[in-house]
């Protein structure tokens, strides 16, 4: 045998005495004793098919929103010396879709909305306007004065 | 006078022209309903009734449309939406189909195709 041969027939040896001749598993070294959840992957969304075919059109519009003016003496009253209007509206509304509401329909900005549910299940607004829009015009203008 | 507004009419517009429609019915009938509790005639409550209707049919005409666009998307398509298949029932949209019905063994075709039933006649 050339000494090379021989040389390295040793350390062949050497190695397999010291590490075996399996090949060693790999460990993989753990810094903490807890296990958390591993980062797997996440694919998006790419559905088939929509689940529904199309898409409902919006129910509470501001049509829906404001159901009618009410034109009782108390409300007359707050008309003509509050500068507020009062509107019988959509219990699911809420100040802002009224506010909306009325800005779409009447071209009017309202000051401030403050809302109270009747006993009978009606939501009521007071549609406080600013004080440079005079509420009696409005109500001329939406025609139930 | 509020007139029924006519569906074959509708059919031809677009969508965009239905959305319109549907906002003068809408503010018809927000301007019929104020006057209502102005105290108008009572004209006014078949006045409203008719409005109601036509938003209504405007509202239908814009929904078939819609699906149909969609149908037409999806045809020839293995899966289309579930809102789009046949309703049936439950049971019967997981039963067998008919053609998973009739499927037969070969033993079983060979069978009848080798064995049929007979059907004999005495002669009078």
């Amino acid at each position: 045998m050339s000494p090379q041969k021989a040389s390295t027939k040793a350390q062949t040896a050497r190695k397999a005495a010291l590490k075996g001749t399996q090949g060693q598993k790999v460990k993989k070294i753990r810094t903490t004793s807890a296990f958390r959840l591993p980062k797997t992957l996440r694919l998006a969304r790419k559905p088939k098919y929509e689940r529904k075919a199309a898409p409902r059109f919006a129910t509470l519009d501001q049509y829906s929103v404001l159901k009618q003016p009410l034109n009782t003496e108390t409300a007359m009253k707050k008309i003509e010396d509050d500068n507020t209007l009062v509107f019988l509206v959509d219990v699911r509304a809420n100040k802002r879709h009224i506010k909306d509401a009325v800005k779409k329909l009447y071209d009017v900005d309202a000051a401030k909305i403050n809302t109270l549910i009747r006993p009978d299940g009606i939501k009521k607004a007071y549609i406080r306007l600013p004080a440079d829009v005079d509420a009696l015009d409005v109500a001329n203008k939406i025609g139930f004065i | 006078m509020i007139a029924k507004v006519k569906v074959a009419n509708l059919r031809e517009k677009s969508q965009a022209e239905l959305t319109q429609t549907l906002d003068t019915y809408k503010r018809e009938l927000m301007d019929l309903k104020v006057q209502q509790v102005a105290g108008a005639a009572a004209a006014k409550s078949s006045k409203i009734r008719d409005v109601r209707r036509n938003v209504a049919r405007v509202l239908t005409v814009l929904t078939q449309q819609a699906r149909s666009d969609v149908r037409g998307q999806y045809a020839g398509k293995k899966y289309i939406p579930k809102d789009l298949r046949a309703k049936k029932t439950r049971a019967l949209r997981r039963a067998l189909t008919k053609n998973e019905l009739s499927r037969k063994t070969l033993r079983q075709q060979k069978k009848e195709d080798n064995f049929p039933i007979r059907e004999f006649a005495i002669k009078a």
